[in-house]
């Protein structure tokens, strides 16, 4: 019959129209005008109220059923979405709002003018006596040697800007790279020292190091040597430790080459991403000397010129601290030379492109403690700058090579707990070593701060 | 008649089925998608398993839409663009270790001398001593996080700013920090995670004499404050909290698990024992949970978790382990954020750093606000600002040192309160801090 053949939807939809049912009143046998007219008038009235019923049911079936297609209104379970959406946009305005450079709390503060470039920018008043001052403070604060346990105390010091990254994928990484540092820290008995204040707005950027340095150095006699370490540094190696005693007649230690340095006057002859600064007063007088070039403005846009000119292969942009520091070594190297030791024994700091895909065939053929191409110290992500928008390479290639760092570090970490990563990307771990009821007996060979700890015993 | 009858009767047959079939459709729809009705509740576990459908539905939606619009996305340098769980991923899979259904969980092999095995390694090994100074045990504090990045996109912003503020206490202080970002044992995940990670760092650190566990969301507040060593000589676990709401009120928050400290000995393998069986997650958690928050206090309904379950131990067992447990509240060990945060500004009017309690509180601990996943229990905005406030309020004390101070306790910015000189060592820092006496070295005669 025909009337059996509609599906149920049509047949809502016809009820949704408000119409009555044709088919109902065909069923109950023929046209409304035949049906109303053989029958007795309660009868009529009867029906009429059952077929009103049936459109009111049919009705309220239809908006549910458009409800749950559609998601009309705003019944039940839709208000957890609409939770999360508030939710959502609300954290997105804090965002916004966290992220943006506007203070809100310093509206009287004068525009920051640029300092006049005829004057000379210092770092601070001038000292002279430094080595003096702080022999003398030595002497008379023995409960503060620079000298712990054999070995010169060492302040690393690494920082970031003190607003959220760009990108959430920038703050990670920066909370796994300091915490990669923790661990070799404690491991090797170095203090650390995470700046995310510009204390000098002049100095902003790269050059934000030299007055943090500057600082340090002047506040912590009891440091003998202060070693920046760029954010996006990770050490790669925990077990090496720097050759201390080969720098007792050096002041700078930094990675780089001579020949790249003095006959080829490459603007990455050296590398200012990590490298080490004795506390004493020919640092301080280097970094006089160094920071002319760093004051925001006309004056870094035109050292960036003059750099650009000097050295090879560097693009234009502003000056930068590492171009500055080649052009002033090359241009006063007899005042400072003698003093700066430019290390590629091994890697102080490692450029990252040559080194990640190597770690599988590191970890076959070669062990942590030997810090140089076979077992990089340090795998530096130079240009990925996961904390802006933009990096010099692609994101993938960077944020891969970067969790591949993470993993390889940590494992050497992990190993004395008896774990280790699956593989050099996932966050996973796996057993390595049972638990045992001795766990003092596997400890002494594995625990890393106890085979360096030999090893300045041996030397001492 | 009867045909019209039957006729009539045919019809209501199939209104009857029509309307039966379209409720079978509306019925389908309203409870096939799993109902998110949570409770606002500290379960964070719970939370990330309901919604990480939500959230994987929508990053794959996301990501189909991107290969969509780019083709090929190796080029890409644009961070904005790029989805990391893309490169979170394990190579090897397989050998998932199934733990054994009818056997009792357990932390590791049970360990009875352990206190002995100790004292014969640091006899054995005496430059590496438990105590650093005539009244200054070893003390590891120990935190940590996911190795995957937040859901909230400022949650590791947070995290950043948590563990610069606890290296800066540490340095002044000299206590080491381990941060775990690796989940130790699978059954134990989410706050249950730390007592696989305690028992594994104290039994492969014997130097340690205090491990101090310490939460992503607690700061430090005051960076002058010692811990009094000498008070907790003969405890071997100090919490924050009160005697009263936890033996007698036996009330779920009567300590706080946030911020505590564990002796390297015997007593405290056996509490971590004690402690773990209500952690595997799954049955055992939920039926824990049931009994937890029937015995305790106003605690809500969800699953079990270490505080409410520590507490249920101490008043259960009071006899066997009571009497080793320092309840602390004459300072803050652990400080809830709320009652303190607002009152920053008059502290620093009315007091100074050092003090550790009500008046400087040593830790602001952001209980609820959970930066770091999508939901808390707090509003965003209140959370984050107060975060703010409590990372300037300690790191001002750090930045005076050098002669800097924040424009306010909102603002990231800082200003010079300090002029340089010519002679820096003459210059003392307001608290003492540069070269405080907690931090001198033991000055041995023979050296």
């Amino acid at each position: 019959m025909g009337q059996d053949s509609f599906t149920p939807q049509k047949r809502s939809s016809t009820c949704g129209g408000g119409g009555l049912p044709t088919t109902n009143n065909a069923a109950a046998g023929g046209g409304r005008s035949r049906v109303l007219a053989g029958m007795p008038r309660g009868r009529q009235i009867h029906k009429t109220f059952n077929n009103i019923k049936i459109t009111i049911l049919c009705g309220f079936v239809t908006i549910l059923v458009l409800r749950g297609t559609i998601g009309v209104g705003n019944l039940g379970s839709s208000e957890a979405d609409a939770v999360n959406q508030n939710l959502i946009e609300e954290t997105s305005r804090i965002l916004a709002e966290i992220r943006s450079d506007s203070d809100p709390t310093d509206p009287d503060e004068p525009p920051e003018t640029e300092i006049n470039p005829n004057t000379t920018y210092t770092l601070g008043p001038k000292i002279s006596d430094w080595d003096q001052q702080r022999k003398v403070w030595l002497s008379e604060n023995p409960e503060f040697p620079n000298f712990v346990n054999g070995k010169a105390r060492i302040l690393l010091v690494t920082g970031s800007p003190p607003n959220p990254c760009d990108n959430a994928i920038g703050d990670h990484y920066l909370l796994k790279a300091i915490k990669n540092k923790i661990d070799y820290c404690r491991l090797h008995g170095v203090e650390i020292v995470y700046n995310m204040a510009h204390l000098d707005k002049e100095l902003a950027g790269y050059w934000a190091k030299l007055p943090l340095i500057r600082r340090l150095m002047l506040s912590h006699p009891e440091v003998e040597w202060i070693w920046w370490m760029d954010s996006d540094a990770f050490f790669t190696d925990m077990v090496f430790e720097i050759p201390l005693s080969k720098y007792d007649k050096y002041n700078l230690v930094v990675h780089g080459y001579p020949d790249l340095m003095f006959e080829q006057k490459s603007w990455i002859a050296l590398n200012t991403g990590s490298f080490l600064f004795r506390n004493c007063q020919w640092s301080l007088d280097l970094l006089d000397a160094w920071a002319p070039m760093g004051p925001k403005g006309s004056i870094r846009e035109e050292a960036g010129k003059v750099l650009t000119a000097n050295l090879k292969g560097r693009p234009a942009f502003e000056a930068d601290d590492q171009s500055a520091l080649i052009y002033l070594l090359l241009s006063q190297k007899e005042m400072w030379m003698d003093k700066v030791f430019l290390e590629n024994q091994y890697y102080l700091h490692g450029y990252w492109a040559g080194l990640v895909d190597r770690y599988e065939e590191m970890m076959e053929k070669y062990h942590p403690g030997l810090g140089d191409e076979r077992w990089p110290f340090v795998t530096h992500f130079v240009g990925c700058k996961p904390c802006g928008s933009y990096g010099d390479y692609p994101v993938e290639r960077c944020l891969r090579s970067m969790q591949r760092a993470f993993n390889f570090a940590d494992n050497q970490v992990l190993k004395l707990y008896g774990f280790r990563h699956r593989g050099l990307l996932g966050p996973n771990i796996k057993r390595i070593r049972n638990e045992t009821v001795t766990p003092l007996e596997i400890i002494d060979e594995l625990d890393i701060r106890r085979s360096t700890h030999e090893k300045t015993e041996t030397r001492s | 008649m009867l045909d019209r009858w039957l006729k009539v009767r045919r019809s209501r047959a199939k209104i009857i089925v029509l309307c039966f079939v379209v409720s079978v459709i509306v019925l389908h729809g309203t409870f096939n998608p799993v109902n998110p009705g949570y409770s606002a509740d500290e379960n964070q576990n719970h939370q990330s398993d309901a919604h990480s459908k939500r959230v994987e539905s929508r990053r794959l939606l996301e990501e189909a839409q991107n290969d969509a619009a780019q083709g090929d996305n190796n080029d890409n340098k644009n961070y904005a663009e790029f989805d990391i769980a893309k490169i979170l991923i394990d190579e090897e899979e397989g050998e998932k270790e199934k733990p054994d259904p009818n056997k009792p969980y357990s932390l590791g092999p049970k360990i009875s001398d352990w206190d002995q095995q100790r004292s014969e390694w640091l006899k054995t090994n005496p430059d590496f001593p438990n105590f650093i100074g005539p009244n200054k045990p070893r003390v590891l504090l120990v935190t940590g996080s996911s190795p995957k990045p937040c859901e909230n996109p400022v949650g590791d912003h947070y995290l950043l700013k948590s563990i610069k503020n606890k290296i800066d206490y540490c340095r002044l202080h000299g206590i080491e920090i381990f941060y775990n970002m690796a989940l130790l044992d699978a059954e134990m995940a989410g706050f249950w995670a730390k007592l696989p990670l305690i028992r594994k760092l104290l039994l492969s650190h014997p130097e340690i004499e205090f491990l101090w566990w310490m939460d992503s969301d607690a700061m430090f507040t005051d960076m002058a404050y010692e811990l009094p060593w000498e008070r907790y000589k003969d405890f071997n676990m100090v919490m924050h909290g009160w005697n009263e709401m936890v033996y007698n009120d036996k009330n779920w928050i009567g300590l706080n698990t946030g911020s505590f400290l564990l002796r390297n000995c015997q007593w405290s393998l056996d509490l971590l024992d004690a402690w773990a069986p209500m952690g595997p997650k799954g049955k055992v958690r939920e039926e824990a949970g049931k009994i937890l928050t029937r015995e305790l206090k106003d605690r809500p309904v969800f699953e079990a978790d270490d505080q409410s379950a520590i507490v249920y131990l101490l008043v259960k067992e009071r006899a066997k382990w009571g009497e080793k447990v320092y309840l602390e509240n004459a300072y803050y060990l652990h400080g809830y954020w709320g009652i303190l945060v607002d009152r920053y500004e008059e502290m620093i009017e009315n007091y100074h750093p050092g003090l550790g309690d009500h008046r400087w509180p040593l830790v602001t601990h952001f209980v609820g606000c959970k930066p770091c996943g999508k939901f808390g229990d707090y509003s965003v905005e209140r959370c984050l600002r107060q975060m703010d406030r409590a990372f300037n309020f300690g790191d001002n004390q750090i930045l005076q040192m050098y002669g800097f101070t924040h424009k306010s306790l909102a603002s990231r910015r800082v200003k010079r309160v300090r002029n340089e000189t010519g002679n820096p060592l003459e210059v003392k820092d307001e608290f003492g801090l540069l070269h405080p006496s907690f931090k001198a070295v033991k000055v041995s005669a023979s050296s």
